[in-house]
């Protein structure tokens, strides 16, 4: 897996950082990508999301949870 | 999506987050399938998110136009207006092309197939129990993370380099992808 590859990879995470006043930024690993690499990310999630909603008992993807979590269900 | 979805709005207006996580789990791909025009230019991921929040922070006050699909195109509106928000700041800064904001705008993306399809959800066990364990593991920890934690830590929990951890994903992914292809079922390939 090259360096470029992973950051494609890394992008897919949920997980993102947040600013001092709480917003969601960036990933870091997505701000290392070029324009190409960014779309490639974005597909890559979009299947990723598909595939954790059908694994997951009440159909939520990680994006869903993590949004959950910070509303604190 | 369906009557029933939209049949969660006064629940999720109340402040039930049970009601909020269905009607995500219903909204999620359409929302994401209209910030595709922003994804070369905007963290779109960050996008959804921030905007799923806002929707459930101004679900409260939502009124109804009697239309499908009402909580939907409001975070749609919040999402799109959050993109274009971070844009600006980074055209500001001169790190996008002005030719790749033009035409960001779209309509409602259509309703896609059914995120918990029992066809898919059937299948998609089925390809689990076959995966590799190192790609299970890894999977696993990014689903028991639930997108609250970052993948050095998820990666050290399992003893695993960041880049060992990235890869397991990587086969993960392919690995389901292909064998969900032989069932029949094409997630790459579809549009959300």
């Amino acid at each position: 897996m090259n360096g470029r590859e992973s950051l494609v990879e890394a992008a897919t995470s949920a997980w993102r950082p947040r600013s001092a006043a709480g917003e969601l930024q960036p990933h870091p690993a997505w701000a290392d990508l070029d324009s190409q690499g960014r779309v490639e990310a974005y597909e890559v999630t979009r299947v990723l999301r598909v595939i954790e909603t059908a694994l997951d008992p009440e159909g939520l993807s990680t994006t869903a949870k993590a949004v959950l979590a910070r509303i604190g269900r | 999506m369906t009557a029933d979805v939209d049949g969660l709005v006064p629940l999720i207006a109340a402040g039930d987050a049970e009601a909020f996580g269905r009607w995500l789990a219903g909204a999620e791909r359409r929302l994401r399938e209209s910030l595709r025009s922003f994804a070369a230019v905007v963290d779109t991921e960050a996008v959804m998110q921030e905007a799923l929040l806002r929707t459930w922070q101004v679900a409260p006050r939502f009124a109804p136009d009697g239309r499908a699909d009402g909580l939907l195109r409001l975070a749609i509106r919040i999402a799109r207006n959050l993109a274009v928000s971070d844009l600006r700041r980074w055209d500001r800064r001169g790190l996008v092309d002005a030719k790749e904001i033009e035409g960001i705008a779209g309509d409602l993306p259509p309703d896609p197939s059914p995120g918990d399809d029992p066809a898919l959800r059937a299948a998609i066990e089925e390809c689990r129990r076959q995966l590799p364990r190192q790609p299970a593991r890894a999977l696993a920890a990014r689903l028991e993370g639930g997108g609250t934690e970052r993948d050095e830590r998820l990666a050290e929990r399992l003893g695993m380099r960041l880049n060992t951890f990235l890869q397991n994903i990587t086969r993960a992914r392919r690995f389901l992808t292909e064998c969900l292809r032989r069932h029949g079922l094409d997630v790459a390939g579809e549009r959300a």
